[in-house]
Formats: structure tokens, sequence, C-alpha cells
């Protein structure tokens, strides 16, 4: 196919694809997807809903904040295999919350800026410029995501 | 004479006062901070020493000036700026007694004209100004001395640059390379700040020439803290930064630009037409200058700034664009404060106050202690990036006001990490047509497209669609929609309406509202039933929708609305 854009092969859309199909391969080889019974599906659709997680992080590296969070969450994880409440981690996210979100900077941001911690991954150890920044970022991300598979599912329905 | 060389003195003194006291926060931090960081923290080392001390060793500098290429009758010339420097770090007599005789004798040099070659001059400042801090870069600098009246410029500029550059000579003889380093970067900056000063000074028609002087100094000085704040600011921006923070900084153009920098800038390039390449400032400008205006406080970053801007090869260009900055801020500042024109000799108590490592200063009317300095850095940085935000999340233009705005935003990123969900969902449940040998195929062709139009009805632009709705996470939800999967489409609508009534039960929903989405639910899925695809998005999208509504997960207004989408033509 003719496609006058130049493809730039580190652009994040790029990284993230190559990632996720390849993820995305290695599920179906795994079990055939003939069988749709409920549990086996909604297996699946976690492991792709990781998969596309990881791939996401692991395209962005550990430059942005989230993405280090998300890793540091996936691999925990995928390590216990169970629900840990990770007390070190909550400890810590307490203390970082205290340290950097008591009171507000006189912008009065504080009912939604905390629903926006919850959102983004890693969150809640920024003060509200940083998590401005992070935002953006995880946006341009998801975006990217969304498309991306998006497309993936287009070309697989028809 | 005296009187002007008192005047100096006396913003010398002042200059070092706030420098220091601007500073002091800073002094624990690496020598390889830029600009008057640097020099501060060696000016308040300054003082502690002996001033004779201080003067010895200014005079070793300067004896190892005058022992190598400096063949100039100016060893006095040199001992003035170990004059300055002393009086810098002392502001006692005996620097005062040393410096008096060179200050005259500097600023008639610096009173010649300006615009004899500043080009030249400024490319060769950068060597000459390497000489007060090593004399391992002496040798490779000093063969750029072309002859007398260059250097004597350049003796006009070393008087400039009070903003303490001087102090690199006598306290950071230890740490050659990161101060040489910084004052071939901060070098050049008061050059075209003093250049610009002293357009400024022609220009300013109604204040009188010693307090234009003054004004020299003190955009010189202002020119000095906020150039180096630009000099962090602009590596920093072109360094490690993702990309989403490069539009970041236009948006700080535009949105923080309104300050002034940016009217002045058309004009300053007028100015500047005569000495630097006015076409690189109107380019490059605007963003450091607005940067300018949001100091930042980083102090990594600063070293890596100064090193870049040192490693840079267009330092010319830049110190040029920092000083049209430097320029088009003093202006501002001196045309928002009407009161510093005058205000130097008067409050000279007032800037300490007024400044801090930042170097942010206060506007005219606002509060000056450091606390809300501090806080109008911040808002500042988060306007900024809410700007940018805006641009990201669509829709987001007419939204004004903050709160509404993070709203917008929280909605989006909830819409997106929904679809994430959904897609990865749907995902698992598509049959794979293909082979997988094609998968790198379909990888290009994803890579290679852009952002078509999807044929996925649940995903038309209308993202507000998404906002509202499904918790996919769920395993309830999950095994509600599975009947949906199946290749019979027949069977839809028949275990939908079962798991309907069963769930009817339990809600306090009214009962009309049910039927009404059984009935539509019947008409899509009939209308969708001839398509070969199995699996198509609109049944799923359409029954997800329902059942998230049935979990109560959405308001019945929303669900309405969402009836009308879908269900209508």
């Amino acid at each position: 196919m003719n496609n006058p854009h130049h493809m730039n092969p580190r652009s994040l859309k790029s990284r993230f694809t190559t990632r996720f199909l390849r993820a995305l391969t290695k599920i179906r080889a795994q079990k055939p997807i003939s069988s749709s019974s409920p549990t086996e599906i909604f297996r699946r659709y976690r492991k792709i809903k990781v998969a596309a997680d990881k791939s996401m992080a692991y395209s962005v590296r550990s430059r942005k904040t989230w993405s280090r969070a998300m890793l540091w969450k996936l691999r925990s994880r995928s390590h216990r295999r169970r629900p840990v409440k990770t007390k070190f981690r909550q400890s810590v996210m307490k203390n970082t919350k205290t340290t950097t979100t008591t009171g507000e900077d006189g912008v009065g941001f504080g009912v939604e800026a905390s629903e926006l911690r919850e959102l983004v991954p890693g969150g809640e150890a920024m003060d509200l410029c940083n998590l401005l920044d992070e935002t953006a970022h995880y946006i341009k991300c998801l975006t990217t995501q969304v498309q991306v598979m998006k497309k993936i599912a287009d070309f697989y329905s028809l | 004479m005296d009187d002007i060389g008192e005047n100096h003195e006396h913003e010398l003194e002042n200059r070092n006062e706030n420098s220091i006291n601007c500073q002091a926060p800073v002094m624990s931090s690496d020598w390889q901070f830029g600009g008057a960081n640097l020099t501060s923290g060696g000016m308040s080392l300054v003082p502690s020493d002996n001033p004779l001390a201080i003067g010895s060793s200014c005079a070793s500098v300067a004896d190892s000036f005058g022992s190598n290429i400096w063949e100039h009758p100016s060893n006095s010339q040199n001992l003035g700026f170990c004059g300055f420097n002393v009086q810098h770090g002392g502001s006692s007599s005996n620097a005062v007694g040393i410096g008096r005789g060179t200050l005259t004798t500097l600023r008639s040099s610096i009173d010649r004209p300006f615009d004899m070659g500043w080009n030249a001059a400024s490319s060769t400042l950068k060597g000459g100004f390497l000489l007060p801090n090593t004399n391992r870069i002496l040798p490779q600098s000093l063969s750029q001395l072309p002859d007398d009246s260059a250097f004597i410029e350049r003796a006009a500029r070393f008087s400039s640059f009070i903003g303490g550059n001087f102090s690199d000579m006598v306290s950071p003889l230890g740490m050659p390379e990161s101060v040489g380093l910084y004052t071939r970067g901060v070098g050049l900056m008061p050059v075209h700040e003093y250049v610009f000063s002293a357009n400024e000074m022609k220009s300013v028609s109604s204040v009188e020439s010693q307090k234009s002087k003054l004004n020299v100094a003190e955009a010189t000085r202002d020119a000095c803290l906020q150039v180096e704040n630009r000099a962090k600011e602009s590596p920093l921006r072109k360094d490690g930064r993702s990309g989403s923070l490069v539009p970041a900084n236009e948006e700080t153009k535009q949105g923080t630009g309104g300050s002034g920098n940016e009217s002045d800038e058309p004009e300053f390039s007028g100015r500047e037409g005569g000495q630097d390449e006015p076409s690189s400032l109107d380019g490059t400008g605007g963003e450091p200058s607005t940067k300018g205006l949001s100091a930042k406080k980083r102090k990594r970053s600063l070293q890596d700034a100064e090193i870049d801007q040192a490693k840079r090869g267009q330092t010319p260009t830049e110190a040029a664009k920092d000083g049209a900055e430097n320029q088009q801020k003093g202006d501002q500042k001196q045309a928002t404060s009407a009161n510093k024109n005058t205000g130097k000799k008067v409050s000279p108590a007032s800037h300490p106050p007024k400044e801090e490592y930042i170097h942010v200063r206060a506007r005219r009317g606002q509060a000056t202690n450091n606390h809300s300095l501090a806080e109008r850095v911040r808002r500042e940085k988060i306007s900024e990036r809410m700007n940018f935000l805006q641009d990201l999340v669509p829709g987001c233009n007419k939204v004004t006001g903050k709160a509404v705005m993070l709203d917008e935003i929280i909605n989006y990123v909830q819409s997106l990490q929904r679809q994430v969900e959904f897609l990865s969902m749907k995902l698992a449940t598509v049959n794979p047509r293909l082979d997988f040998n094609i998968e790198g195929l379909l990888a290009k062709d994803i890579i290679q497209s852009r952002a078509g139009p999807s044929s996925t009805l649940g995903f038309s632009p209308d993202l507000s669609v998404g906002y509202a709705s499904l918790h996919l996470s769920q395993p309830g939800l999950v095994q509600a929609a599975l009947p949906v999967t199946g290749n019979n489409a027949d069977v839809i609508p028949r275990s939908l309406s079962s798991q309907l009534t069963s769930m009817t039960g339990g809600l306090k929903e009214p009962n009309q509202l049910l039927n009404s989405w059984e009935d539509e639910l019947h008409n899509v899925v009939q209308m969708n039933y001839g398509t070969s695809a199995p699996f198509n998005s609109l049944n799923v999208y359409f029954t997800l929708l329902l059942i998230s509504y049935l979990m109560g997960q959405m308001s019945s207004d929303l669900i309405k609305i969402y009836l009308m989408l879908f269900a209508g033509p």
C-alpha cells in the first residue's frame, strides 16, 4: 500500500503497536478462540488488557512517573498473583501524599486533583504541577493505545 | 566621575546584597550551577574572607592576565575587575579604595560608543571572559584577543557584569571547568544586555542619564538573573523533555507571553538589527522570553543547561537572544513598575524581598514576600499546563475555569481508560480471521496510517458517549455480555431479555424504561441481523451500555441520550 507519510519506527505508536501485536499473538496462540465460555473469554480479556497496559508502559520506559508506577504495579501483580496489600507501598504513598499534597497551593484544586491522582497511575505521589504533566502524557499515550487497538479490532472484525 | 563611581558602587553593593539574599539558599548546591547562583555563592563566600586576601587573589589572577597575552596597558583595568569583585565581596573600605580609581577608568571606557563592533567583541569576550577563572583556559581564549580597542570594549562589558560574574574570579578557582563553562555561557549574556541597556538608555528619553545608568545596571542585573533562567530553561526544554511538554512551552508563549514580551519582541528585534541577527531572535526569542517569566526551580537542569549552553556553538546568537529577552524583560519591568526607574536609590531595601533565588520579580502592586512569589510561580506553571491540557482534551476550548477543566480532564481520562478496556474485551472475543503472518503487515498498516475514522459506531467522535459508560472490569458485566458474542444473532435478544427480566427485580428504576430498552435492543439487533459480522460492535456496545445501566452505573438520563444516539437514524 502506498503511503506518503513517513513511518517513524521509534514513535510511541509504532513501539506500542509492535509490542502489543506480539503479545496478542502470544495470547492467541495459547488457546484457540473457538471456545466461547465466559470464563475463558474473561480471562483472555484480562490478559489482553494487561498486555495493552504493559506494552504501553514499556514503550514509555521509565521516562514518566506514570509508566514507572504502572510497570511496578504490573510486576508486583504478576509476581505475587494475589491482591497483596503492599504495606510498604501504601506507607510510602501515604508519606508522600502528606508531604506533597498537604494543603493547597492557593489554587483550590483539592477534590478534582485527588480524583485525577486516582486515575493516573502513580499519581498519588506527585504534586499538582507534575501531576498535570503526567496527565498530559498519559492522555497522549491512552489516545495512541485506543487508536491502535481500534484498528486492530476493526481489522479482525471485518 | 566620583558620583558615578559612588552610584556604581552603591549598585554593586545592592546587587551584591540582592544576589546574596537571593542565592543563599542555593549556596550548598553544585558549583556547576549556571548563572548568578554560582556567582552569588561566590560572593557570599567572599565577605567572610579577608578583603585583602581577596584583593591579593584578584591581583594574582590579574597578574596571570598580564603575564600572558594581555599586553595592553590596562592592568589597571584588570585590577578594576578585581576591584569590582572586591567591592562585591566585602563592600569594605579597602575594596572601595581599590576599586574606585579603576571604576572611573572603566566608566570612561564604558561610555565609549557601544556600537563598536559588538559582534566581534562578543565573540572575543567569550574567550576573554574566561580569563579570570582559570589559567588553563587562558591560553586558548587569550589567543582570540585581537587588539586594544576590542579589549577595552571587553573591559567595558566586564564592568557591566555586576550580577556577579566577578566572583568567579575569586572564589571558584578550584572549579575551573564548571565555572569556565558557566562563564562562557553567562559571559555573553551581560554583554548583550549591556548593549540593550545602552539602547534603552537612548530610548528612555524621560530619564536622566544617571538614572538610566542605574537602570542599565538594574536591567543588567535582572537580565543576568533572568538570562540564566532562560539558559536553564531553553536547554532544559530542548533536552530530556517529552514531546508533550514542548507544546507546553509553546502554550506558555501564548499564555504567559501576554505579559508584554511578545509585544516587545518586534521592536526589540528592530533595535537589535545593527548588532546581531534579528531573525534568529524572532524565531527563538519568544520561547525563552516567556520562560523567563515563569522561573523554574530545577537545580540539576541548571547544570545541564549551563553545560549545554556552553557547548553550543551558537553562543553569540543565543546570547543575543537572551539579551533580547533581557531587554524585553527590562523594558517590561520598567514599563510596569514606573517607580523602579527612580527606585534604585529610593528603595534599595525593597529589592531583597522582591527577589528570591528563582529570580522572579514581583510585579507592581503585588505582594512581595517570598511565599507569594513562589505561589505565583506555581500558579503560572499550573496554568500553563492547564492550557496545554486544554488542547489535548477535545471540546475544552469553551470551558473556562480550572475546576471545570479538571473535571473535563478527569472525564476524558476515564473514558479513554474505559475505551481501552472495551477494546481489549472486543479483541478477546473477536475471531482472528487472518493468519498470524499478517501481523507484521497489520502492524505496518497501523503505524503508517493516521487516526482514520473508525468503523465502529461505538467510537464515533462523540466521546461523551464513552464518558459515562462502561465498567467492563466487573465480571458480572462480562458474564452478561457474553451471550452477545455468540454467532447466532437471534440468540441475543432472547438472552438479553431474559437477563433483563431477571435483573429487573432488584432494581429501583422504572420498568417502562427497561421495556423501552428491550424494544430498542430488539430493533437494533434486527437491523444488524443481516450483517456478515458475527460480532457486531454495535450490539456489544449497546448491550454493555444496557448492562452497565442495569448495574446502576449510569443515570437514566444518559441512557435516554444513548438510546437516541444509537437507535436513531
